[in-house]
């Protein structure tokens, strides 16, 4: 029987099951790719390109292939969240209970969100349940590899990774700046880093955008999670024994409460999934390979403050998210300006960077723009929830802005005026001190070789 | 040669001066690209050829090559540390023995001789601590030794050429307050006409090469003149020998009316007095350094800019003030980067000495103010974007000291835009469009110079990127920039360095004829050619890739043989009302795909669009707060208000919050809340943000930008990134670089290859291949105006009166007549802007004649009334 287009691209809220239904990996081209379906509809193949791959070697083969499978998991989120149905059907082999129980809270935690904005609830629906009982997985111990001592360095674009370069430089860490997609302007920020480079292609199915323009369900996925499970598969791949991503301390921190439960918008850029997939990387792939944040012991005014350290990037990073991919002359072509990133950026730096540069890496002044005011309440929690952004702690905002109201040349700008007259009054003044925020304190999970430069304790 | 009149004048006041002894000296400049290639020394030994014919001496002054000052200075900043000086010092020894090697010189001992003192300088003990002496005498290596290959490479090519220590000859001068570092580094020289240098060259030689930027001091040691000290160097040879003319030999041909990077018609400047010059070159012109036009309007020699690549171009000369120009803008130029410093106290009034409190604080921080402005209680003053402002701490210490006396704001970043021309004041009543353009910004400082050569406004940054192309434009249409005068507006940047786009003649010319038998049949008659149609239409599909669907917006010109011949190209069509969805359904019946983009209508006009199957598009909250059931299970479009515009008039942009088109970013959470809830489909995503667009980047910004709006909605499929295709009205125009949009929009579809583009054009299509003929009326003169009345007016073609659009104009009749009779071109209706054109040249009109108004395809006849009760013109499609 032939399908008419619509019944191919049958409604998957309608779906029973999503289908994880194979995975492989095409040397000759470097070409992971991943397939899904809803129920008996079209195949979804996602296809993640590994630039100039080499060839793997023997002892690594059973690694790469446990990564790719991780892989395989893991992206399925963009494909799941498009219909949610009750069964999770998992095709490619038996499911570790520990596996099973990190895609369970990976799903759950990193949808949050989603599921906050489009009403539904998870909990009822979320099932990960291990195929078979594939002999447990607690306690079990993948090999070590003797990868060789070099790091990964995801970058993009914006200033938290940038730092994490510059932190590798002054420890002589060889490191490679690797990003994932076609983004001109993190192309632009890697060649000012001075390392490596390595772009790894990701090709979401094309069938995705068809079932989201015919409503499926749609919203934020946990991005850093997928990204940091191809980058396993890139350590393995090409050897590495490190992943250093860049998030900071506040990444831990929920945005609001919903369902009685704490939504995180960069769940996948906490402590908590740091540590779920650092479990599941040495269990399954790769002893002696880490996966961890060099930022993790830091505020975001930490980082904030060794950014402004380093002006070689100015006229190229961008921390906003609604101009990311085309990279322009102006500076408006990378900061809009209107959303919570340019908001805490611009907040977060301002302490520490001299007005003149600031306003020219932003080409405006947005604490003098009252049309902006909502947007810095946000910020600072007053009236407002933390926005759905990955941006500091309100008591990080509310510090730098006390600190501006001290200061001659920021005093006078509007929304610094009316912290002051409007706000600061309401706030403890204790809670403002801004020395204690920028201590490095707090769980990570640093290598030794890294902790020194971070004066994280160990 | 109009170029040389000035000089001609300066020798004539020399020679009454101070008899010269016959020697005429020229001086010529090198700059670091001009010495760095062996073809380039080619080309300066055949322009020190030709000077030595005309019987001139020559003395050349040259930089040193590309990138070796930088480097020299990286030696001197990174002066402690010895590893990374010795690399930089063998990339600087490397470089130069490949330029001996390039030259195919013999004798290497000149060069060696300089080598070896860069190794002397590297062990030197002065290095470690960097001395001001150590630093001076490493920077001077670079003229050293490309003077040094020069001097050899012209003699072997057959132009004899004698060295110069440029030191022995330009002594500077300790200056009051010199720190000592501008001492060595930034010296000054005080010149006047050497008799005895002036007696004594000839006799050692005729030709001459010598370095720039460098000098002596009293006791004997290298200083160095700072950035731009080669030409400044030129300049104090020019005063030195008195020269006939110092000419600056670079990239480029000269000063241009504004940066050829952002406005590619900007006019190349023939002609500048020094005081013009010297402010041009102070705002924005990088072409020259503003220090090196003093020495030599003390010493009255003019002096020249001129393109190494292209001799042949005439390029600026500059001398002293014409008494009877006529009073022009010269050159407008934007400097961004300002940071204003507004100083409030109310304290301030009559109180002896607050200023002088205040400037010292400035003095004291170290930190040099441009421009002033003060009212009762208020003083601004502005800063330039200095390294020491960028990078350090200087402005927060600043604030705090002033704090102490006022209360002060700081207001950044700015930009101060500059209009520069001798005579500024009388030009004032000539700026009304240009104060219309910054009435719409915020203007935070307004500085008008008291010697009458500039005029400053200051505004945030942000609004002023675009702006300077903008106001060229509108200066020369407003006649205060007089680009006909040639003996000061030379050709465009364009016209110079842009292959010349081979402008075919118009098709009406070829057709005239024709035309003139259909003015015979009726006038005013509109006469549309669909063969220009079709190219249009063709150049958009075939230049265009990444656009996958196109639609004709029809209200531009909804004649049905046009609608026939785009359709036929396989567009679809853009309809804004009932009444055009009826007119194209009545030609193509259901054949057609209509895109329909109704503006603040009647809920009746949305039901009349879904019942005729058009894609809809909603600009607004509330169709979907109050008719949402209307839309309901349906698929919309959605405008946005990208809240940025553009556009060649007022009227024409629809961008911004002041235009009503679109929905406010800000109330896009909303709009998708309310679609949700009635079920409707967001699947389209259009901006359309003015008219008359020649800047390629446009739509790539806008692309760009709906694309990652886009993304987050999810159920988009295609972004419309609208019209507004500019098509250049006048002759100096450029055209719409469509490879450069093209290139663009492929950028972004890269980047996100999940959407379909979309694009509607109107006028591009159609606007060329209309005329508008009509007859003269009646011809009357008073004062200094001429009129020529046709039958034709604003209820005929309104875009004139409307928006003051410039359509070219001919008179048909007498087409192979020299066009010079100035005449203001104006039709029957009663009204004093019934005027289709100002100032225009025509050949003698007369009653009867054919009058054509050329570019009317587009918004003419569909724009016409009944106004007057004068009935509407024929149409005829050839």
């Amino acid at each position: 029987m032939t399908a008419t287009p619509a019944d191919k691209f049958a409604d998957p809220r309608n779906a029973q099951a999503f289908r994880f239904v194979a995975c492989d990996f095409d040397a000759a081209s470097g070409t992971a790719s991943l397939s899904y379906a809803f129920d008996d509809g079209p195949l979804l193949t996602e296809r993640v390109v590994f630039p100039d791959a080499p060839t793997l070697p023997h002892e690594r083969e059973a690694a790469f292939a446990q990564a790719l499978r991780l892989l395989h998991l893991v992206a399925g989120v963009s494909y799941y969240k498009a219909g949610i149905p009750a069964e999770l059907r998992v095709e490619t082999g038996a499911l570790a209970a520990d596996t099973a129980e990190f895609l369970h809270e990976l799903y759950f935690h990193g949808l949050a969100e989603f599921a906050y904005e489009n009403q539904l609830d998870l909990g009822e629906r979320l099932r990960f349940a291990p195929v078979q009982s594939a002999g447990g997985g607690i306690g079990k111990q993948a090999p070590a590899l003797d990868l060789p001592r070099r790091t990964l360095l995801p970058i993009g674009g914006g200033k938290d990774s940038l730092v994490s370069v510059e932190l590798c430089k002054s420890i002589n860490e060889p490191a490679t700046a690797v990003w994932i997609g076609d983004s001109a302007l993190i192309a632009a920020c890697a060649e000012r880093t001075g390392l490596s480079l390595l772009n790894i292609k990701r090709r979401i199915a094309p069938e995705l955008f068809e079932y989201n323009r015919q409503g499926a369900w749609n919203g934020h996925v946990p991005v850093t999670a997928i990204n940091s499970a191809i980058l396993v598969c890139a350590a393995i791949l090409y050897g590495y024994d490190a992943i250093a991503f860049s998030n900071e301390r506040s990444a831990s921190s929920a945005t609001l409460e919903y369902l009685g439960r704490q939504i995180n918008h960069q769940w996948s850029k906490s402590l908590a999934f740091e540590r779920l997939l650092r479990e599941q990387i040495h269990a399954h792939v790769a002893a002696d390979l880490d996966y961890f944040s060099l930022l993790r012991p830091w505020s975001e005014l930490a980082v904030a403050r060794e950014f402004a350290k380093h002006s070689q990037y100015d006229a190229v990073f961008s921390s906003c998210n609604r101009n990311f991919r085309i990279l322009g002359e102006h500076p408006s072509d990378r900061w809009c300006g209107q959303c919570p990133k340019c908001h805490f950026v611009f907040l977060a730096l301002a302490p520490f960077i001299a007005k003149p540069r600031l306003l020219r890496i932003f080409g405006r002044n947005l604490l003098d723009d009252t049309a902006q005011a909502n947007g810095f309440d946000a910020l600072l929690e007053y009236r407002e929830h933390k926005p759905f952004e990955c941006v500091g702690e309100g008591r990080e905002s509310r510090a730098a802005m006390h600190a501006l109201t001290q200061r001659a040349e920021w005093r006078e700008d509007a929304l610094v005026a009316r912290f002051a007259h409007e706000i600061l009054p309401q706030l403890d003044r204790a809670a403002l001190a801004f020395e204690p925020l920028l201590a490095p304190h707090g769980e990570h999970y640093l290598p030794a070789r890294f902790a020194a430069a971070l004066n994280a304790p160990l | 040669m109009s170029a040389f009149i000035c000089s001609v004048t300066e020798t004539i006041v020399n020679v009454n001066a101070a008899p010269a002894n016959g020697a005429q000296w020229v001086v010529l400049k090198f700059g670091g690209t001009s010495v760095s290639t062996r073809p380039r020394w080619d080309k300066i030994a055949a322009i020190a050829k030709a000077k030595r014919a005309q019987g001139k001496h020559v003395l050349i002054v040259v930089s040193a090559l590309s990138g070796t000052t930088d480097k020299l200075k990286a030696i001197c900043d990174g002066h402690a540390d010895a590893g990374k000086c010795r690399a930089v010092a063998d990339e600087i020894i490397a470089r130069h023995r490949a330029m001996f090697v390039e030259l195919e010189l013999k004798d290497a001992g000149g060069l060696d001789t300089w080598l070896a003192r860069l190794e002397r300088l590297l062990a030197d003990p002065r290095r470690t601590d960097g001395t001001l002496t150590w630093q001076a005498e490493v920077l001077a290596l670079g003229e050293m030794m490309s003077s040094t290959l020069g001097a050899a490479y012209l003699t072997a090519s057959g132009v004899a050429t004698r060295w110069l220590d440029s030191r022995e000859h330009l002594l500077s001068e300790a200056l009051p307050n010199q720190s000592a570092w501008g001492s060595y580094l930034s010296a000054q020289v005080p010149t006047a006409r050497d008799e005895a240098l002036i007696t004594k060259l000839p006799t050692l030689g005729e030709i001459f090469i010598t370095q720039g930027f460098m000098a002596r001091n009293a006791a004997g040691e290298t200083v160095i003149l700072g950035r731009g000290g080669s030409d400044t160097s030129a300049s104090y040879f020019g005063a030195l020998l008195d020269a006939e003319i110092v000419e600056i030999w670079t990239d480029v041909a000269g000063m241009f009316s504004a940066n050829p990077r952002s406005v590619p018609n900007a006019r190349l400047l023939s002609k500048l007095d020094y005081e013009e010059a010297q402010e041009i070159a102070t705002t924005g012109a990088k072409v020259l350094h503003p220090r090196c036009i003093n020495p030599v309007r003390e010493a009255g020699v003019p002096l020249a800019i001129k393109d190494t690549n292209y001799p042949e171009f005439a390029g600026t000369e500059i001398c002293a003030a014409v008494a009877d120009a006529l009073p022009s803008v010269k050159a407008i130029s934007s400097r961004s980067g300002i940071t204003l410093i507004s100083m409030e106290s109310i304290g301030m009034w009559q109180q002896v000495g607050f200023l002088a409190d205040v400037f010292e604080i400035f003095k004291r921080h170290g930190l040099s103010i441009d421009l002033v402005s003060t009212a009762e209680t208020n003083v601004t003053v502005s800063l330039d974007p200095t390294e020491n402002l960028v990078n350090t701490d200087v402005l927060s210490a600043l604030c705090t000291d002033l704090a102490g006396i006022c209360r002060v704001k700081v207001i950044a970043p700015c930009a101060a835009i500059t209009l520069v021309g001798r005579g500024m004041r009388s030009m004032l009543h000539k700026f009304s469009t240009i104060l219309a353009e910054f009435g719409s910004l915020r203007v935070h400082l307004i500085s008008q110079s008291s010697n009458n050569l500039n005029l400053t406004f200051v505004v945030d940054e942000s609004a002023a990127s675009d702006l300077v192309p903008q106001l060229h434009d509108l200066l020369i249409k407003a006649e205060a920039m007089r680009v006909e005068d040639s003996a000061v507006f030379g050709p465009s940047w364009v016209d110079l360095y842009k292959k010349k786009l081979v402008q075919d003649a118009p098709w009406w010319r070829a057709r005239r004829d024709e035309l003139l038998k259909l003015a015979r049949q009726a006038t005013p008659h509109y006469v549309y050619d669909l063969a220009t149609v079709r190219a249009q239409a063709q150049a958009l599909r075939g230049m265009i890739k990444a656009v996958d669907r196109w639609f004709y917006a029809i209200k531009a010109n909804s004649h049905p043989a046009i609608l026939r011949e785009i359709v036929a190209r396989g567009f679809g069509l853009e309809c804004v009302s009932p009444g055009e969805i009826a007119h194209v359904r009545e030609i193509f019946g259901d054949a057609v795909d209509i895109l329909y983009t109704p503006n603040f209508c009647p809920r009746a006009d949305y039901a009349a669009g879904i019942a005729a199957g058009a894609r809809v598009t909603v600009d607004n909250l509330h169709p979907l707060e109050h008719w949402g059931e209307l839309f309901a299970g349906r698929e919309i479009e959605l405008r946005l208000d990208l809240d940025f515009a553009r556009g060649h008039h007022d009227k024409v942009k629809t961008g911004g919050a002041a235009s009503k088109f679109g929905l406010s970013l800000n109330e896009l959470d909303e709009f998708l809340r309310l679609a949700r809830q009635h079920d409707v489909r967001v699947v389209g995503l259009h901006a359309h943000l003015g008219s008359g667009i020649l800047d390629a980047k446009h739509w790539k910004e806008v692309c760009a930008q709906q694309a990652s709006i886009a993304e987050k909605i999810g159920t988009v499929r295609s972004l419309n990134v609208g019209g507004g295709y500019g098509v250049p009205a006048r002759a100096d125009e450029a055209p719409l670089d469509l490879a450069a949009v093209a290139a663009g929009l492929a950028e972004v579809k890269a980047a996100y290859p999940q959407f379909e583009l979309w694009s509607e054009p109107g006028r591009f299509l159609v606007a060329d291949a209309g005329v508008l003929l009509a007859r003269v009326t009646q011809l009357k003169r008073k004062g200094e105006f001429r009129y020529v009345g046709v039958d034709a007016g604003m209820h005929t073609l309104i875009r004139p009166a409307l928006y003051e659009a410039y359509h070219e104009i001919v008179n048909l009749s007498r087409i192979d007549e020299p066009a010079d009779e100035l005449v203001q071109v104006v039709g029957p209706i009663c009204e004093s802007g019934d005027v289709l054109g100002n100032h225009r040249r025509l050949a003698a009109p007369q009653e009867g004649d054919v009058i054509l108004i050329a570019q009317a395809g587009a918004y003419g006849a569909v724009m016409s009334s009944d106004y007057n009760l004068r009935g509407r013109a024929t149409e005829t499609v050839l």
